[in-house]
């Protein structure tokens, strides 16, 4: 009997191209739509070297000292700046073009012009005034005891940046990543679609098929278990084929903890499927009626998650926190963020305990509303 | 005993839609519920089969009380639905194996049984067909083939001629004598009279879940005060002849209502010759004469005061 059911029950699913759609192609297509719009979010955080100028008059030449720090900081992959060395009246010019994002007069103190305020205008002053105060640190150690220039000289040299942006698993920081863990998370959620089919098609008073599969001579327990076992196989395949499609083809970057990323998404897959089911066994109403309630949840779900902005996960987090535990979205999406990020396993087995309760929860409401036999209407 | 029915109520909220209905039925017999939309067919059927609860009452089936669970006794009806109950995604052979499967564990009897049922309903052209792709008269013959392949001995139809074209209508018919002829007990629900008329030994007429009257058709028939029934389409009949006709012996009463003249006699009683030299006597011109004997429809007129169709 297993076999009869769940060979079929596959065939039926499978020819459900609404079902199959929605909980495989929706996911694949906004999967290629998020890559095609957020391929180019990570190069606009790359740090592109700020165009300036610096007059060439007398001082300037004989400035050994301006004319080397610029010089450092003006070469290599990593520069700082494009440095051009022009007349006054080229520098000038070149700023009211836009050419440049301001230039550098080598008086005393040195003259920095610029048209506007800005990012780059800021990073400018910043080196021009960090420069100086060395500049005039040097001078002071000179007069006043140099004896101590060479420590001055040392310190200078030993510059440390103390604040490096790493992860703990060693992870490259990625801000694309959360939308795509978002939009796992959403397609695992979207098993719902099928666990409302399920359920239609084991309530008598639903469906007619429903009434005749109550008629025949088999337990309809059972029966609901063994076609709901070819429905968590065929959704949790797509979900592979997702996970496939992300990885390999996107190159979505999931960390090295592969056998945990397949157990957090199989882990969702039947948390959807246990959530639709749970909304078909609690809604009295048709079955459109069942799947809008479940769409309207899961994208409320997903939104909060931060799929849509991420900026609304940090509200939340700000404002209602708790509401990210009773969110299995978000326990989803970080679920896969501590994957990737964290070399510790704790927040990640919160997110999968809290979210196999909810499944243990959804199942048995189900299972209590389902086991009945007879209807009081049809 | 097949089917023993005692004393059934269920009511929904204030709505009593079945009142104490009680019926049994012997193997080997085609037995007809007949009543008007809403009259509770479905809700007894549905009763019988343990799918709704109901507030009182006993039922037996093959003479064990009838429980969800008693798999037994499901495994020897056949249910053909109301609504057509199959799988769009899957194909007509498919759609029938899978419900026999539901019954028959063996792969190499079930094969032999469904072969049989998709020869039964003439589906063989359309077994690689999906249901959305046949018409309403081969989806509710693929609707019959799912509930009767395992071979059962009790087989339940409720209403399986609803919007099905005469062709296919009377294969339907014809099929489920077929079935009873080859040793299956029927209950078959209808609001179409003629059907019932046609393939039941036994009818049950019942109305507001209640039982309005049992029998064969005859026995209805006999159980009612109406005899012939004449109708003469004329044009010009007078009050006067009509009074005269009223007079005329045996007969109960007359009505000439757009442009039809029905003259309704006393049962035992045969007035059309009569009618007929009246006709000539008074020279009324008509244009089509017509005898009727009386009909279940004039059974449930007769007994409850409205038309069976209503």
């Amino acid at each position: 009997m297993f076999i009869h059911v769940f060979a079929y029950r596959m065939k039926i699913l499978l020819h459900h191209r609404e079902t199959i759609f929605w909980t495989m192609f929706f996911p694949l297509i906004l999967a290629t739509f998020f890559n095609m719009a957020l391929s180019n979010l990570g190069s606009t955080e790359k740090f592109s070297p700020i165009d300036i100028a610096v007059v060439d008059n007398e001082q300037y030449r004989q400035n050994a000292n301006l004319r080397l720090t610029l010089a450092e900081v003006s070469e290599g992959d990593d520069r700082l700046f494009n440095l051009s060395v022009v007349s006054a009246e080229e520098a000038d010019k070149m700023l009211k073009n836009n050419k440049i994002d301001g230039y550098i007069v080598a008086e005393r103190p040195i003259k920095l012009v610029v048209n506007k305020s800005g990012l780059n205008q800021s990073i400018i002053k910043s080196f021009a005034d960090n420069y100086m105060h060395t500049v005039s640190a040097t001078e002071n150690i000179l007069a006043r005891d140099p004896s101590k220039i060479q420590n001055h000289i040392s310190s200078i040299e030993d510059r440390v940046n103390y604040i490096r942006d790493v992860s703990s698993s060693g992870a490259e920081p990625n801000t694309v990543l959360a939308y795509f863990y978002s939009l796992l998370a959403m397609a695992c959620l979207y098993g719902g679609f099928i666990g409302v089919r399920e359920i239609s098609d084991i309530q008598a008073d639903i469906s007619p098929v429903a009434a005749r599969v109550n008629i025949a001579p088999v337990h309809k327990l059972k029966t609901f278990l063994y076609s709901s076992m070819a429905s968590v196989t065929i959704h949790i395949a797509e979900m592979m084929i997702l996970l496939a499609y992300l990885i390999f083809v996107l190159k979505v970057d999931f960390g090295t903890k592969t056998a945990l990323v397949l157990l957090t998404t199989v882990i969702g897959s039947i948390a959807g499927f246990s959530f639709g089911s749970f909304i078909s066994a609690v809604t009295k109403k048709s079955e459109g009626f069942k799947v809008a309630v479940l769409l309207s949840i899961t994208m409320a779900c997903c939104f909060l998650a931060g799929m849509m902005s991420q900026d609304v996960k940090y509200i939340i987090l700000k404002n209602a926190p708790a509401l990210l535990y009773v969110n299995p979205a978000n326990l989803l999406t970080d679920a896969f963020f501590s994957l990737y990020y964290y070399d510790t396993y704790t927040k990640f087995l919160t997110n999968i305990t809290i979210l196999t309760g909810f499944i243990v929860v959804f199942c048995t409401v189900t299972y209590l509303i389902i086991r009945r036999r007879k209807y009081a209407s049809i | 005993m097949i089917v023993r029915v005692r004393d059934l109520v269920k009511r929904y909220g204030d709505i009593l839609a079945l009142d104490h209905l009680s019926f049994s039925i012997e193997e080997g017999e085609i037995f007809g519920l007949l009543g008007p939309n809403g009259s509770g067919k479905t809700t007894a059927i549905n009763c019988i089969l343990s799918l709704l609860k109901y507030d009182k009452g006993e039922i037996e089936i093959f003479g064990q009380p009838m429980r969800p669970d008693a798999y037994d006794i499901k495994r020897n009806i056949g249910i053909v639905m109301q609504n057509v109950a199959v799988y769009n995604e899957l194909t007509v052979y498919q759609n029938i194996d899978y419900f026999c499967g539901l019954y028959v564990k063996d792969k190499n009897t079930r094969k032999k049984l469904v072969d049989e049922a998709v020869e039964f309903t003439g589906l063989g052209e359309y077994i690689r067909f999906y249901p959305k792709k046949l018409s309403g008269g081969l989806l509710r013959r693929l609707n019959i083939a799912c509930g009767i392949a395992h071979k059962p001995k009790l087989i339940i139809l409720d209403e399986p001629t609803v919007a099905v074209d005469p062709q296919s209508r009377n294969r339907i018919l014809e099929g489920i004598l077929e079935l009873n002829r080859h040793g299956a007990t029927i209950i078959y629900t209808s609001h179409y009279m003629d059907e019932v008329e046609r393939i039941c030994s036994r009818i049950m007429i019942i109305d507001r879940g209640r039982e309005i009257a049992t029998g064969t058709s005859d026995e209805l028939k006999a159980m009612i005060s109406l005899g012939e029934k004449i109708t003469v389409e004329s044009y010009s009949i007078t009050e006067a002849q009509i009074s005269a006709i009223r007079e005329l012996h045996g007969i109960t009463s007359v009505e000439y209502k757009d442009n039809k003249l029905i003259i309704k006699s006393e049962k035992g009683t045969n007035n059309l010759e009569t009618v007929l030299d009246f006709i000539r006597k008074e020279n009324i011109h008509f244009g089509r004469i017509y005898s009727e004997m009386p009909t279940l429809n004039d059974v449930f007129l007769e007994i409850t005061g409205k038309e069976l169709r209503d």
